[in-house]
């Protein structure tokens, strides 16, 4: 029985064929032991799967879920407090203050970029990728400190040649 | 909290600290970068393929191949290398008969990484690698395994 | 101030009363649906925890959402598309999710599901529902997020291959073939646990 004809008899089971195709998949299925034992097995996970649902419960009681679910509704619609006017004073050193760290980062960046007696180049800090696979991607985990570039090449591919299948090597 | 402004003096001080750690930052960009390079093999397996005597990966890079969007569970050492590589020079580093890897250090922590397949490049990439940091190139391979190639930095 | 009394009320006159801000009528309504929602969750999410942080998420976006509800379904499935958006949003996020490319190549290079020997017996046939529901719990949490998800809302949420196509962001074919191959990795390990458990 081919992928395509076990996915037929998946279709009738879900009542996703048309008429006429269902008709004939269902006299197939009358002929076919093989066909047959398939849409059983399929039909017996889809009844197993209709009991499940019906036992899980919220492991939580009605007032304590409600109570939370009502405190995040308040929270929400309760509109933020507005700030006090600040005085001049305290307007102008909230400026002050992190203008001079500026200066100084800045101050301290110029020297590292520009150290003496290197070429001067500044360094790339991009990340570039040229890929000959259009179908790869890139996956990053900032706080592992992880990259991961994943290669959609089939299994038999220039990196790893099917004939050395065992080898690996 | 009172906000202070940082007095001149203070500034001073800060700048000259500042200048003597950049000069000391000098020094670390001209040295060689040192990497391990690791050949895995994917796997559903407990074991590896008979006759074939691979170790399980080490341990800290398993743990971080666990935190991957990727599927298998149990990753064997096929091959590892130790290597270091100057400023604006590529090492070559072959992982296997058909893979080679090959790093070029661009600055502090930033390199540029080929992965070569059976004579072709596959890939390109120029990242910042930090010391501790990994690069994982990957793909499948044949009877739903896979291989991954693991860049580590580690000085 | 006397409580109004909903619990007799149907959950159109419930949503109505909402709608106009009578919280109790909510409350009510959540009281009513809440394990639905928490069902549709946990059957996504398979931890619990997150599935209740996300029920609750679902239900303030249900309060907030009101107005937009105007009956053409009913509330309690319009509740759990909520809930079902919420996940995938969730999972997309999560660390634990798996790239479609790597997905597609194990769907494609894999093909265990087309080859595996039929299941004949009933591996569920005799057992008291808790032990079941425990094995069907065990089996859904091995499979893979976007395996579980075609089945959770399949099966649990009655979605056609078309709707189930649109919410995950994939084709038709892509459903049918997730399905079925959630479907007979389901029943391989319902049959694997029962052949362990009467050893």
């Amino acid at each position: 029985m081919d992928y395509k004809a076990q996915l037929k008899l998946q279709a009738l089971l879900d009542g996703e064929l048309p008429e006429g195709e269902a008709s004939a998949v269902t006299k197939w299925v009358a002929e076919d032991c093989e066909a047959a034992a398939l849409l059983e097995e399929l039909r017996n996970t889809r009844g197993a799967l209709a009991e499940f649902e019906a036992e899980v419960r919220l492991p939580e009681s009605r007032e304590f879920f409600w109570s939370k679910v009502e405190r995040e509704i308040q929270r929400l619609e309760t509109p933020a407090p507005k700030p006090a006017r600040e005085s001049y004073w305290a307007l102008v050193r909230r400026f002050l203050v992190p203008a001079s760290a500026v200066a100084v980062v800045l101050l301290a960046g110029l020297m590292l970029i520009r150290p003496a007696g290197s070429t001067g180049r500044s360094v790339a800090t991009d990340i570039e990728t040229a890929l000959a696979d259009s179908g790869a991607f890139t996956y990053r985990d900032y706080s592992a400190g992880t990259t991961l570039v994943w290669l959609s090449y089939p299994a038999d591919n220039e990196v790893v040649d099917s004939d050395e299948m065992d080898t690996f090597e | 909290m009172r906000a202070k402004l940082i007095p001149p003096t203070g500034l001073l001080w800060l700048t000259t600290a500042l200048a003597l750690l950049a000069g000391g930052g000098l020094r670390t960009q001209a040295a060689d970068v040192k990497f391990q390079a690791f050949l895995l093999w994917g796997t559903d397996n407990s074991k590896p393929p008979e006759g074939k005597a691979y170790q399980p990966a080490a341990a800290d890079v398993l743990q971080k191949l666990k935190e991957l969007p990727i599927k298998w569970t149990n990753w064997f050492e096929v091959r590892r290398k130790d290597f270091a590589v100057a400023q604006d020079k590529v090492t070559e580093v072959a992982m296997s008969e058909k893979c080679q890897v090959n790093v070029k250090k661009l600055g502090d922590s930033d390199i540029e990484v080929s992965l070569i397949g059976k004579g072709k490049e596959v890939m390109k990439r120029k990242q910042s690698l930090p010391k501790g940091e990994m690069l994982v190139l990957g793909g499948n391979a044949p009877n739903s395994t896979a291989w991954l190639v693991v860049l580590k930095r580690i000085e | 101030m006397t409580v109004k009394d909903h619990s007799s009320a149907d959950d159109q006159t419930l949503v109505r009363a909402s709608q106009r801000g009578d919280m109790a009528a909510f409350e009510e309504l959540v009281a009513r649906h809440r394990d639905r929602v928490y069902a549709r969750a946990y059957g996504m999410m398979r931890n619990e925890e997150e599935a209740i942080d996300l029920s609750q998420e679902a239900w303030v976006k249900g309060w907030q959402r009101l107005r937009q509800f105007h009956g053409e379904s009913s509330f309690g499935t319009w509740m759990t598309r909520i809930i079902i958006n919420l996940c995938l949003d969730q999972l997309r996020k999560h660390k634990r999710q798996r790239a479609e490319s790597i997905e597609a190549m194990e769907e494609e290079s894999g093909g265990v599901e087309r080859q595996m020997p039929v299941i004949t017996v009933n591996p569920t046939a005799g057992l008291e529902r808790s032990e079941l529901r425990q094995r069907i719990d065990q089996a859904l949490g091995q499979l893979s997020y976007e395996h579980r998800m075609s089945l959770v809302l399949h099966e649990f949420e009655g979605m056609e291959y078309k709707e189930i196509a649109k919410t995950m962001g994939c084709s038709i074919g892509t459903v049918m073939s997730r399905l079925f191959y959630a479907r007979r990795k389901l029943a391989a390990l319902l049959a694997d646990l029962k052949n362990r458990n009467s050893v």
